[in-house]
């Protein structure tokens, strides 16, 4: 049989960003994929660097919407270790809500995206109007839906007030009858099992050779859940249940999302419950030494570093960050081959592609 | 666990370098801790990534930087962000000044492919031995090692394109001239 390429992309409408994939066929068979990047990088690594420490915690915002929170808040970690700030016990704790509800609205979008791609429609507004109970939550707590300017250097700018916290309380738990719903959907439906199941297959040994992270890699049986391996904020005085699957399929991916979002809600549950009191925030301007230092969090696609090194003056000398959808992309000639090109975007999605991180 | 993991790291990586690096590992108030390395040469690079990956470790990713040495010259370095376990531990070569050139570690790490053609494309540090160096995000028309140098922003996104555009535009509102 002869061999085509096909293009997807750089605009496609299962994908909201630009990625260009050169998809080899074989018949309807993909047998080889050719990723290229580079349509929306903005050079931010490099803006970074002229931009002071301050100035930065919006910049790292600004990278992408779903992940917005992850970006400044490991950023702020990083400079907490070179300067030895300690965070108060309540910021922390604050830190860990603000991350959790952006990880909710975050894995729903991508299931939203996932019931659209096969097709099921009725099933992605369904996710669609639940994530809006989280949109709500967002913008009443943080005054905004997706950007939460929640983090600044040795804590949080934003209080809960008991009101508020009853109001979260109720608010997490509208949306667990829901998700139950549908997480039974997502596992049991024919229609949804018959277009996910044995789809996109990346064995657990060839997830640790590409070194992916987050819900790509627990979807294939490698736990590298950075909340449980190297604890930060208050991590490490709540129980984090890690999910993963073997699947090593678009189900088993999916599945450890939505499973992703139960355990944000107890997490959220357990933090509003134990939310020490006290400052959220050190109440003194720090100045950063010399120095450099790496934070790392599990953003809601995966782990998330920053390395940082400054030099004493208030610009940064190097600031780099890898996200996690930088490791994820190459996987995709792993779990492209062998599928049917009805296929392609299904398996794109199911990396939950996150390309304005990836580009910076 | 993670105790013998660096404990193994120490003693794998003295079997390998001898007495030519530097390590301490720091822990945080939440128990989480982070390894700093230095080599004194750059070419044992690939040494520690097989040390790493005889651990079951992984690269987390690389980055490349410009600093001043004592002489306050421009320098180039490396740190290379290593998973242990959990343990981040952060391994720093200085790129030779007269060759520019790095071994590359994506023979043993598949996750070090991209990271290392990025810092291919913005410091032009050759990396020698990589199995797919092209381009990975900057344009062919952008110069490698752009992060070396200040530009303004129009360049770097090529502003060449609205040149192109209004070269168009102009070309064929003077056909409409020359048509009446």
């Amino acid at each position: 049989m002869s061999t085509y390429t096909i293009p997807v992309g750089p605009l496609h409408v299962a994908l909201e960003e630009p990625m260009y994939f050169r998809v080899q066929v074989e018949g309807e068979t993909v047998v080889g994929l050719d990723i290229t990047a580079g349509f929306v990088h903005r050079g931010m690594e490099s803006l970074a660097l002229q931009r002071n420490i301050y100035q930065n915690i919006t910049l790292t915002e600004r990278l992408c919407s779903l992940c917005s929170n992850n970006h400044p808040f490991t950023y702020c970690m990083a400079i907490e270790k070179i300067a030895g700030i300690k965070v108060p016990e309540r910021g922390e704790y604050l830190r860990v809500i603000a991350d959790e509800i952006k990880r909710i609205a975050s894995n729903l979008f991508n299931a939203g995206i996932l019931a659209h791609i096969i097709g099921f429609d009725s099933l992605f507004m369904h996710v669609m109007e639940i994530r809006e109970i989280v949109q709500d939550t967002k913008e009443t707590i943080y005054g905004n839906r997706m950007d939460l300017a929640a983090n600044t250097i040795g804590g949080v700018k934003y209080n809960l007030s008991n009101e508020k916290i009853k109001y979260m309380m109720k608010q997490m738990d509208s949306l667990k009858k829901p998700l139950e719903e549908i997480v039974d959907i997502y596992m049991n439906n024919k229609l949804v099992r018959a277009r996910t199941e044995g789809v996109g297959i990346l064995p657990k040994e060839e997830a640790i050779r590409y070194g992916v992270v987050g819900p790509v890699a627990r979807g294939s049986g490698v736990n590298n859940d950075v909340r449980v391996k190297s604890p930060y904020a208050a991590y490490d005085k709540i129980k984090v249940n890690v999910n993963v699957e073997t699947g090593c399929d678009v189900r088993a991916r999916a599945i450890v999302r939505l499973r992703d979002i139960q355990e944000a809600i107890n997490i959220i549950q357990q933090c509003l419950k134990k939310l020490p009191d006290g400052p959220t925030c050190i109440d003194y301007l720090p100045e950063i030494p010399a120095g450099e230092a790496v934070a790392k969090s599990e953003a809601p696609r995966g782990e998330l570093i920053y390395y940082l090194r400054t030099n004493g003056s208030d610009i940064p000398e190097r600031l780099k960050w890898r996200v996690p959808t930088y490791m994820n992309w190459e996987a995709l000639n792993v779990m492209m081959p062998g599928n049917k090109v009805s296929d392609i975007p299904l398996i794109i999605s199911s990396i939950d592609p996150c390309i304005s991180c990836t580009e910076r | 666990m993670e105790r013998n993991i660096q404990k193994d790291f120490k003693e794998k990586l003295t079997q390998a370098v001898g007495e030519g690096f530097s390590l301490r590992w720091e822990t945080d108030s939440k128990g989480v801790v982070t390894g700093w390395c230095r080599l004194n040469d750059h070419s044992q690079i690939t040494n520690v990534a097989l040390i790493v990956s005889n651990l079951g470790g992984r690269v987390i990713t690389i980055t490349a930087y410009k600093t001043k040495d004592a002489q306050q010259r421009d320098i180039h370095e490396i740190a290379y962000h290593f998973d242990l376990d959990g343990c981040t531990c952060t391994v720093t070569i200085e790129i030779p000044r007269d060759s520019g050139k790095v071994n590359s570690i994506t023979p043993i790490f598949k996750g070090a492919d991209w990271t290392e053609r990025e810092l291919q494309e913005l410091y032009d540090i050759k990396v020698v031995g990589h199995p797919n160096p092209k381009r990975l995000f900057l344009d062919e028309t952008i110069d490698e090692g752009i992060m070396n140098k200040l530009i303004p922003l129009s360049l770097a996104m090529n502003g060449a394109t609205s040149k192109t555009l209004w070269e168009k535009v102009f070309a064929a509102t003077s056909k409409e001239v020359d048509n009446k």
